[in-house]
């Protein structure tokens, strides 16, 4: 059983590695510039260099609390924004030209204006996540919510539920949907959280490679990348396992489990 | 007491129109229903014709034109003396069997171990032992369907509003939910309405049955079913007086399908 499991993860990690072998290879017999990019064996010695020193854990903390933060307003705010869209008309008239107009945008590109207004640092890391975050959990949130079936709210009418409680028969609905948006808010959150380290913060990851890209350490900035890589790999684990627990119920659930 | 006189359901003049993009189209005109307390009373007709939105007016659902009383009063929405059963079943998927069943009782505060009582009686009726932590999506087609009956059951409405409620069934499954439902309305001479476009479902089930007109549903014939239901089903199905009604109730209908499908006709 332990070795299936081994063989089942090298089947599915084999065209990474085959690539890795590959840049290595041409990196070995000098078709790779090392002065543009680095081998994966420069890296590898990088990074375990970069792991020993406690400088990446701390910067890689402040990032995941950016992200993280900005993710969990984001995500409130996007429910409750859903929400009131599927269940007042007059709402949904105001906000949907705002969501529809907003929605291009690249956040990014509102980030030097965050660092006018809230300085070099965390607030404007966080704006900028939170923004990125806010519409996907809106729209999907508000997908659920109208895709609730009459029959099923009418049931839940004719066995006596309070007005309160009804919000919770809609929420819960929508719950595929609210992970699904969670799901994609999360990988904004990375690039926002990044992307704005690296044009205003003095700390963080994003910080970080920027530094080591600016002085042509290429090496360690590859290394701190495999570092991102690596954790929002592993939040994004923990997202789909969370997400599978909370759904166990949904028709999804035995598909997810087979994939 | 059984009131003998006042009718459990009385359905005055209602009409009921939806707004659409081409206009407003009537589903239901003018349609007067009186339905005594403990009568097994179905609709049957067309597809289309607004059988199904008779039941949701009933249900308090839908606001309509005209007046639909219960015991005498007014209804001013859904109510928990009215349970109803849909044809999609409309569990909560998040819920398991035992919670599903509960969760009218939960809603109205009854006490835990009360809860816990009906919940394991009904799951004894139902015959879903064993299955009481599985979700909905773990459950065939029929199972799902008794669960949505004792869910209804567990708020003990005085009445049941069935929305073609083994529509969704195979044959076999359809005809063994029909037996339990039979029985328990012999058990509990409930007030039942059931809409239905199967003539023979209508026939084994009910006291009376009426007849829809196609678009814009009205009631235009009625028929009597007098039937000894202690019977088995084949000695039922076989007898004269059973398939003396269906095929009456079956030509009525065919007639109403037959002269929408003219006027639809271009």
């Amino acid at each position: 059983m332990h070795h299936d499991l081994l063989a089942h993860a090298l089947i599915r990690a084999a065209p990474l590695l085959l690539f890795g072998i590959l840049w290595q290879a041409a990196s070995s017999v000098g078709l790779i510039n090392a002065a543009f990019l680095p081998s994966p064996a420069a890296i590898s010695v990088a990074l375990a260099d970069l792991l020993a020193g406690g400088e990446i854990g701390t910067n890689i903390f402040i990032t995941l609390f950016r992200a993280g933060a900005g993710l969990l307003l984001g995500a409130v705010c996007g429910i409750w924004l859903g929400l009131m869209m599927a269940r007042s008309l007059k709402f949904r008239a105001w906000v949907t030209p705002i969501v529809g107009g907003t929605y291009s945008l690249p956040k990014s590109a509102l980030i030097p204006l965050f660092a006018l207004w809230f300085g070099i640092g965390s607030i404007t890391a966080i704006c900028a996540v939170y923004l990125a975050c806010l519409l996907p959990m809106t729209v999907n949130t508000f997908q659920g919510v109208v895709s609730t079936p009459k029959v099923l709210t009418w049931s839940a009418d004719a066995l006596g539920t309070r007005k309160r409680q009804m919000l919770r028969i809609y929420l819960r609905h929508a719950l595929p949907d609210v992970f699904t948006g969670l799901r994609i808010a999360l990988g904004f959150s990375f690039v926002l959280a990044i992307s704005s380290e690296m044009i205003a913060s003095t700390s963080g990851i994003g910080k970080l490679v920027f530094l080591y890209g600016e002085n042509g350490a290429y090496d360690y900035m590859f290394a701190a990348i495999a570092c991102v890589i690596g954790v929002a790999f592993l939040c994004d684990r923990a997202m789909l396992a969370v997400s599978a627990w909370c759904l166990r119920w949904h028709e999804s659930a035995a598909d997810a489990r087979a994939a | 007491m059984r009131d003998l006189i006042r009718p459990k359901i009385e359905l005055r003049q209602v009409s009921k129109s939806y707004a659409t993009d081409r206009g407003a189209i009537l589903a239901l005109r003018d349609t007067d229903l009186a339905i005594a307390d403990g009568e097994f009373v179905s609709i049957v007709g067309p597809s289309g014709c607004g059988k199904s939105t008779l039941i949701y007016v009933v249900g308090g659902f839908l606001p309509a034109e005209g007046e639909v009383l219960v015991d005498g009063r007014a209804i001013t929405g859904p109510g928990t003396e009215r349970g109803v059963v849909f044809q999609e079943y409309a569990l909560f998927p998040w819920f398991t069997v035992r919670r599903n069943i509960a969760y009218g009782l939960d809603q109205q505060g009854v006490p835990a171990a009360q809860r816990k009582e009906t919940v394991d009686r009904l799951i004894g009726v139902i015959g879903l032992q064993g299955f009481e932590d599985r979700f909905p999506r773990e459950l065939s087609g029929g199972m799902k369907q008794r669960v949505a009956i004792a869910r209804t059951l567990a708020c003990e409405p005085a009445i049941l509003l069935l929305d073609e409620p083994f529509g969704a069934l195979d044959a076999q499954t359809r005809e063994i939910m029909q037996d339990e439902l039979l029985r328990l309305w012999l058990e509990s001479r409930k007030t039942v309405l059931m809409v239905t476009h199967d003539v023979t479902e209508a026939v084994y089930l009910s006291n009376r049955i009426c007849v829809m007109s196609a678009r814009p549903g009205r009631l235009v014939e009625e028929f009597r079913v007098e039937l000894d239901r202690a019977k088995p089903r084949e000695e039922i199905f076989l007898s004269d007086a059973f398939n003396r009604v269906r095929n009456q109730v079956w030509l009525s209908v065919r007639k109403q399908a037959l002269a929408a499908e003219s006027r639809n006709a271009p």
